[in-house]
């Protein structure tokens, strides 16, 4: 698969007018995202998700290295026809909705019918057509963000980006924007979501990085990510409980209790000596938010890496 | 023409979102031509007064509006969603110049259609009004592009007081030394013109001040267009 998006060993820095303090947001930061995937972006506050986001749009500049967006450079004003892009903090001009959408579609080149078309269908997609004539400043927090996803879709993009685009969703809107993102990947669409709700990119993505202090720490499917190799998971019968560090009785009368990989082979052994009965043994299976406090560090902690410039 | 249509879109988009400091200034015209209506001939020295204020007015919102174009939507974030298109920086900057360039057409229009129906009929110049109004449209289209050009990378009040400055010393310049000076950022050379005029006197602008302002209007868009190209707008510019 070409690749959409393409992060090549990425550096940014921040660094005030007059001040030498320097943030370093994003260091050696290489991805690539492939056509056809909805590609998952995690990370704690102050990783670096929305530099690297801003960074493809063209919003900022690197310090060093370089991206690609369709094969052209970061920036490139005429790919991003080819991109619909959802900002973390929807800010958009106040004005009807419909006009709205008409506005952002009309600087992406379309024009007439087929902006009015395209408008209608945008505005149905995030079940807003029947608001069409009030006026943005009224919209709820939830609404905003799906005014701003129907701007994004207006012009059937073949690339999304959207920075954290169900944080103020209620949970029935946030199903339908997840069926959207599949029926987007159905129709080979590539979609590149930052999220903080990880049972959402469980449930949507391909693929998932992790970033943290500006590095990609973990990149995978989430099945390969979330199956440990180090610990398996054993099911047994017929034994009894105390002589398993950590074994637990299930409703059915099973002990299941977890055994390093090291220590897989004896364990069987001893349920064997001991005339117990194995029903299972399997990788042990975590969850994304197991593995995102394993990535990342303890729960809570913000982030950033600051250095004091030489 | 895709390029033409897009600055065009954000000329008028600008425009649209300035709206109430536009509709501000138009009414303070419409105050003069009250004036008008309620004076006799006597006081048309004191109209002729208020009617150079207004065409100072006008150059000092330039000023606002190109200071502060930039700084508002970096600031509401507005400017992400609209850079997000497929629109080059440089046209997005070439629309809120633009912009700002209606802003002062649509008010030298109101002044101009003011004074010809006030102060014409009381002996000034149709034609010297007209061109005093062009005096202002330059004056603003100038100023608002030194403006802009700081606007780029300063906060609006840093913008507003180097665009003071850099406007300023040329024309202290001319006043002092008169010649080149006249055609450097010649908003001393606009200013007096209009300033200077009297129904007796009117006078006008040596030939070549109009045009030269509008070039380095242009070569500042472009400088102004070079530096935004480089920098990084979602970050804030405080």
């Amino acid at each position: 698969m070409p690749a959409v998006l393409e992060f090549q060993d990425i550096i940014k820095d921040y660094r005030a007018l007059f001040r030498r303090r320097t943030v370093r947001a994003l260091d050696h930061f290489t991805l690539q995202v492939e056509e056809g995937e909805i590609f998952g972006f995690l990370g704690p506050n102050g990783a670096g998700k929305t530099t690297a986001i801003h960074l493809a749009m063209g919003f900022v500049r690197p310090t060093k290295g370089r991206g690609l967006m369709f094969g052209k450079r970061f920036g490139h004003a005429a790919t991003r026809c080819r991109v619909g892009f959802l900002a973390e903090n929807v800010a958009l001009y106040h004005r009807s909705a419909e006009n709205l959408v008409r506005f952002y579609g009309a600087l992406n080149g379309l024009h007439g019918e087929t902006l009015s078309r395209r408008t209608a269908e945008a505005l149905d997609t995030v079940s807003l057509l029947h608001e069409s004539n009030r006026n943005v400043a009224k919209f709820s927090r939830g609404m905003l963000q799906r005014i701003g996803l129907a701007q994004a879709i207006v012009h059937d993009p073949d690339l999304l980006i959207l920075d954290e685009p169900t944080s103020a969703l209620d949970p029935l809107a946030r199903y339908a924007v997840r069926e959207m993102l599949l029926d987007w990947r159905r129709r080979g669409k590539t979609i590149f979501l930052s999220s903080h709700l990880l049972s959402e990119v469980e449930l949507v993505c391909d693929r998932i990085a992790v970033l943290n202090l500006g590095r990609v720490v973990r990149l995978g499917r989430p099945s390969d990510l979330l199956e440990s190799r180090e610990h398996f998971e054993v099911i047994a019968s017929g034994i009894p409980m105390d002589g398993f560090p950590g074994a637990e009785k299930q409703p059915d009368g099973r002990i299941r209790f977890l055994a390093s990989a090291a220590a897989q082979r004896a364990m069987i052994e001893r349920i064997w000596t001991m005339g117990g009965e194995i029903v299972s043994v399997s990788p042990h299976k975590r969850s994304l938010e197991d593995l995102f406090l394993e990535l990342t560090g303890s729960p809570g902690s913000e982030r950033g890496s600051t250095q004091e410039a030489s | 023409m895709k390029h033409l249509r897009l600055i065009g879109m954000i000329a008028i988009n600008f425009v649209r979102e300035q709206r109430w400091p536009i509709l501000v200034l138009q009414l303070s015209v419409l105050g003069l031509a009250a004036l008008g209506l309620l004076s006799d001939a006597r006081d048309r020295e004191d109209i002729l007064i208020t009617f150079k204020q207004l065409g100072m007015y006008g150059v000092a919102f330039s000023v606002f509006f190109g200071g502060s174009a930039i700084y508002n939507e970096r600031r509401s974030r507005r400017i992400l969603a609209v850079l997000g298109k497929a629109i080059t920086r440089r046209d997005y900057l070439s629309g809120l110049l633009l912009g700002v360039a209606l802003a002062a057409a649509l008010f030298s229009l109101m002044l101009g259609f003011t004074g010809t129906w006030i102060l014409c009929p009381l002996g000034f110049s149709f034609f010297y009004l007209w061109h005093l109004m062009e005096c202002v449209v330059a004056a603003c289209v100038m100023s608002a592009a030194v403006a802009l050009f700081f606007s780029t990378h300063l906060n609006p009040w840093m913008s507003a007081l180097l665009t003071g400055l850099t406007l300023g010393m040329p024309g202290a310049l001319a006043f002092r030394f008169g010649g080149f000076w006249e055609y450097i950022l010649p908003l001393y050379s606009l200013g007096r013109v209009f300033l200077n005029a009297s129904f007796e006197h009117p006078g006008t602008v040596a030939g070549w001040v109009i045009p030269a302002a509008m070039i380095e209007a242009v070569i500042l868009w472009l400088a102004a267009s070079w530096i935004f190209d480089k920098i990084d707008v979602a970050v804030a510019v405080d």
